[in-house]
C-alpha cells in the first residue's frame, strides 16, 4: 500500500496559447470554406493537440480518433434518429392542429426521448473518446450501457424537477460515479465510492442564494407594478422584461456559491476514486474554478469560437496541475484492453448536444 | 545507435532500449543487448514530435507498440514521414471538397426529390393532413356559407378547373371569415380563400387569378412536396450547422425553405396564366393583385414568402393574357363578394 507516501503531481499539460489559437484560427477558416463540414476533422485536430500535450509520468497521451469516424457517426444518427424524430414532431404538429390531445402527449413523449438520447449520446461520446485514448500504447475504455446511463440521465432530470433541485448533488454524484466506475485503462478498472452526503451544506447555500435572488427580483417587480398603478397592458410587459433582465444580470453572482459547491464536489469525487492501489486528490479552490470558467467563457465568446482550443487547453492545464496522486500503479501488471472499441464516433451527442471539443 | 524507451503495447511498462538502424529497418535491443524487435522499414509509421522533446514512432506490424526516441535515427524515415503527412493532408482536403459537393448536390436535388416523394404519399394520408390544417383555420375563422356566394364560387372554380385533369382538380374550395387578403392551398387539394381577399379585390378577375394560382399549386401537389422538402431542408441544415435546436439552424432552414418555395410560386404563376387563358379570363386581375401588393405597406401573408411582388407583376404584364369576358357576371360577383354576410 502506498498510504503515507506524499502525493505527487504526475500529470502535466504543455499546450501553448499561441499554438492553440492558430489551431482555432485554421479550423475556423476551414469551417467557413466547407460550410462547417470540416468541424469533425477540426475537432479531431484539437483533441490530438490536447492529448499529445498532456503527459503522465513523463509519457504523453495519444489520441487515435479520426475525423471520418466522427463524420460517419454523425450521418448515421442523422438518418436513424434525427429523421424519425423530426417526422414524430411533424406528426405531433398535425395532431395539435387537429385539436387532438394526443399531439401534446406526443410532444412530451418526444421531449423525454430527446432527453434520454442526450444522456445516452454523452455516454457513447465518452466511450468513443476513451477508446481512442492511448498511453504507452495501452488503450483506455469505458464499459457499461448507454441505455442505462440515458435512462438514469432522464430519471435524475425528472427528479430534479420534482424536488426543486434538491436531488442535484445526489444525482450529480451518481452520474459521475457511474462514469468513473466504468472507466478502464487497459485491464485495470477505476473504482469510485464517493457519496454526496456532506455536499448538501454547500448546495444549500447555492439553493437559498437562488431563492433569495428570485424573491428579491419578484419583490422589486411587484413594488414597481404597484407604483406604476396599473398592472396590465404594456406596463406589465415592461416589468416582466425588467425581471428577466435583472435575473440574467444577477446570474454571475450565483457563480461563486455554485463554484464553491462544485469545488467540494470534485474534492469528494477524487477522494472516493481509486485506480488499483492509486488514490487521488483534486482540491481546487472555488475562486480558481470561477476564474477558469469565466475566463474560458470570455475567451470563447469574444473570439467567436476561435479561442475554443485555448479554453480547452486551459482546462487541461488546470486539471493537470491540481490532480495529485498517492502511490504509483504497477505498470507491468496493466495489460492491453481486450474490449472492442466502437467503430464510429459520438454521433448522438454531436446531433443533440453539440458535444464539446473533449 | 540511439537510446530510447519501448512500450510493447501489451503492458503499460516502459523499458529502456537502444535502436540500431540499417537499410532493412530498425533493430530494437533491450538494455542487456538482446534483440527485442526488428521493425521493417516499410512498416515504420509516421513519427510524431512530442511536446516534451523527442519523437514517438509506431510500427504497422504491431500497432499497439510505441517507441520513444530523442530524435529519428536516420534521415530516410524523416523524409518518408513528411511525405505521408502531406498525402494525408491532401486526402483531407479532397474529402472535404467531396463532402461539400455532395451536399450541394443534395440541395439541388431536394425540390425534385420533394415532388417524387410527394407523389408517393397516399391520397388518404395527404387528405387527412390537409383536413387537419383546414380544421385549425376554420377554428379561427368561421366558414362563409351564403348559398348564392357558394354557387358563384363553384361556377368560377369549375370554369377554371376545366383545363385540368380530373384527379388534379381541387377537392374543396371554401371561404373563411378572416381579414387577411390571403389564400392558401393545403395538402390534399383544399383551397382556403380568406374574406379579406374578396374585400380587397377590384373585380372577379382578380379572385379568379389568385384561384388559378392556388389551383396550380394543388394540381402540381406543391403543398405536399413543400412539406417533404422542408423536412429535407431541416436535415441538410442540421448536417451543415450541426445543431437541431439553435437559432442559426432555424434561421437557415427558413431562408432555404423560402428560396425553394419561390420556384413553386413562379411555376404557379405560369400555370395560372394557362388556366386563365383556357377559361378565357384576362390575366390583368392577377397582375393587378401583385401591383397592389407591391404598393401596400403591409404585404399580404399570401405573399410573405416572396417579397418581389413588383417583379412578378411585371412578369405577368409581359405575358398578358386578354380576357373574352369577366370571370363572373356582375350579380354573381356581388354574391361571391358578400358570401360572409
Amino acid at each position: 500500500m502506498a498510504t503515507g507516501a506524499p502525493p505527487t503531481t504526475p500529470f502535466a499539460h504543455y499546450g501553448r496559447a499561441g499554438e492553440a489559437v492558430s489551431l482555432g484560427l485554421v479550423n475556423m477558416l476551414l469551417n467557413l470554406a466547407t460550410l462547417f463540414v470540416w468541424r469533425f476533422w477540426g475537432k479531431t485536430r484539437i483533441r490530438r493537440f490536447l492529448w499529445s500535450h498532456t503527459t503522465i509520468w513523463g509519457d504523453p497521451l495519444e489520441y487515435t480518433g479520426r475525423g471520418g469516424e466522427l463524420f460517419v457517426g454523425f450521418l448515421v444518427v442523422l438518418v436513424l434518429v434525427f429523421l424519425p424524430l423530426s417526422a414524430g414532431y411533424g406528426l405531433a404538429a398535425v395532431l395539435n392542429e387537429q385539436g387532438n390531445p394526443l399531439g401534446a402527449a406526443l410532444v412530451s413523449a418526444l421531449y423525454l426521448v430527446v432527453m434520454f438520447l442526450v444522456g445516452a449520446g454523452l455516454w457513447r461520446a465518452r466511450r468513443y473518446q476513451l477508446s481512442r485514448t492511448r498511453w504507452r500504447g495501452i488503450r483506455a475504455g469505458q464499459g457499461g450501457s448507454a441505455w442505462k446511463y440515458g435512462l438514469t440521465w432522464l430519471g435524475v432530470a425528472v427528479l430534479a424537477g420534482l424536488t426543486a433541485g434538491w436531488s442535484i448533488p445526489w444525482s450529480d454524484m451518481l452520474l459521475a460515479r457511474t462514469r468513473l466506475a466504468h472507466t478502464t485503462f487497459g485491464t485495470q478498472e477505476f473504482t469510485c465510492s464517493a457519496t454526496a452526503g456532506p455536499l448538501y451544506r454547500q448546495f444549500a447555500v447555492f439553493w437559498f442564494g437562488c431563492a433569495l435572488l428570485f424573491a428579491a427580483v419578484i419583490g422589486i417587480a411587484a413594488v414597481l407594478g404597484v407604483a406604476a398603478g396599473t398592472v396590465g397592458g404594456e406596463s406589465a410587459q415592461e416589468i416582466a422584461s425588467f425581471a428577466i433582465g435583472a435575473l440574467v444580470l444577477a446570474l454571475p453572482l450565483l457563480s461563486l456559491p455554485w463554484a464553491w459547491y462544485r469545488a467540494a464536489f470534485y474534492r469528494r469525487l477524487a477522494e472516493g476514486t481509486a485506480f488499483g492501489q492509486v488514490r487521488f486528490v483534486f482540491a481546487p479552490g472555488a475562486w480558481a474554478l470561477v476564474r477558469v470558467g469565466l475566463g474560458n467563457l470570455i475567451l470563447t465568446a469574444a473570439t467567436l469560437g476561435i479561442g475554443r482550443p485555448w479554453a480547452a487547453s486551459r482546462i487541461f492545464r488546470f486539471v493537470c496541475t491540481h490532480v495529485r496522486v498517492i502511490g504509483e500503479p504497477d505498470f507491468a501488471a496493466i495489460r492491453q484492453s481486450v474490449e472492442t472499441a466502437p467503430r464510429t464516433g459520438e454521433g448522438l451527442a454531436a446531433v443533440f448536444d453539440g458535444a464539446g471539443d473533449f | 545507435m540511439l537510446a530510447g524507451r519501448f512500450h510493447d503495447g501489451r503492458t503499460a511498462a516502459s523499458r529502456p532500449v537502444s535502436v540500431h538502424a540499417s537499410d532493412g529497418g530498425w533493430e530494437i535491443r533491450g538494455d542487456d543487448g538482446t534483440v527485442l524487435r526488428f521493425w521493417r522499414r516499410p512498416d515504420i509509421g509516421a513519427a510524431e514530435a512530442l511536446p516534451t522533446g523527442g519523437v514517438r514512432v509506431t510500427c504497422r506490424a504491431e500497432p499497439d507498440a510505441v517507441l520513444v526516441l530523442p530524435r529519428l535515427p536516420d534521415a530516410a524515415t524523416a523524409a518518408a514521414a513528411a511525405k505521408r503527412h502531406r498525402r494525408a493532408f491532401r486526402l483531407g482536403i479532397v474529402g472535404a471538397v467531396a463532402a461539400v459537393a455532395a451536399m450541394a448536390g443534395l440541395a439541388a436535388a431536394l425540390p425534385h426529390a420533394g415532388r417524387v416523394v410527394a407523389e408517393l404519399v397516399p391520397q388518404s394520408v395527404e387528405r387527412r393532413l390537409g383536413d387537419g390544417i383546414a380544421r385549425n383555420i376554420e377554428h379561427h375563422g368561421r366558414p362563409c356559407r351564403a348559398a348564392d356566394g357558394k354557387a358563384a364560387m363553384t361556377t368560377l372554380v369549375t370554369h377554371l378547373a376545366a383545363a385540368l385533369p380530373e384527379q388534379r382538380r381541387p377537392r374543396r374550395v371554401i371561404v373563411v371569415d378572416m381579414e387577411d387578403a390571403n389564400a392558401v392551398a393545403l395538402p390534399g387539394g383544399t383551397i382556403i380563400v380568406f374574406r379579406g381577399l374578396l374585400a380587397a379585390a377590384a373585380d372577379a378577375d382578380e379572385v379568379a387569378g389568385v384561384l388559378a394560382h392556388e389551383m396550380t399549386h394543388v394540381a402540381l401537389r406543391h403543398p405536399m412536396a413543400g412539406l417533404v422538402r422542408n423536412l429535407g431542408v431541416a436535415v441538410l441544415v442540421a448536417l451543415v450547422v450541426g445543431d437541431t435546436s439553435g437559432v442559426v439552424a432555424s434561421g437557415a432552414t427558413l431562408a432555404l425553405a423560402n428560396a425553394y418555395s419561390r420556384e413553386d410560386e413562379d411555376e404557379a404563376d405560369r400555370g395560372a396564366l394557362r388556366l386563365l387563358a383556357a377559361a378565357g379570363i384576362g390575366s390583368d386581375g392577377l397582375a393587378g393583385f401583385f401591383h397592389r401588393a407591391a404598393r401596400t405597406d403591409r404585404v399580404p401573408r399570401w405573399l410573405s414568402d416572396h417579397p418581389q411582388a413588383q417583379a412578378r407583376a411585371a412578369a405577368l404584364d409581359a405575358a398578358r393574357v386578354p380576357g373574352r369576358e369577366p370571370a363572373l357576371p356582375p350579380e354573381q360577383w356581388a354574391a361571391l363578394a358578400s358570401i360572409c354576410r
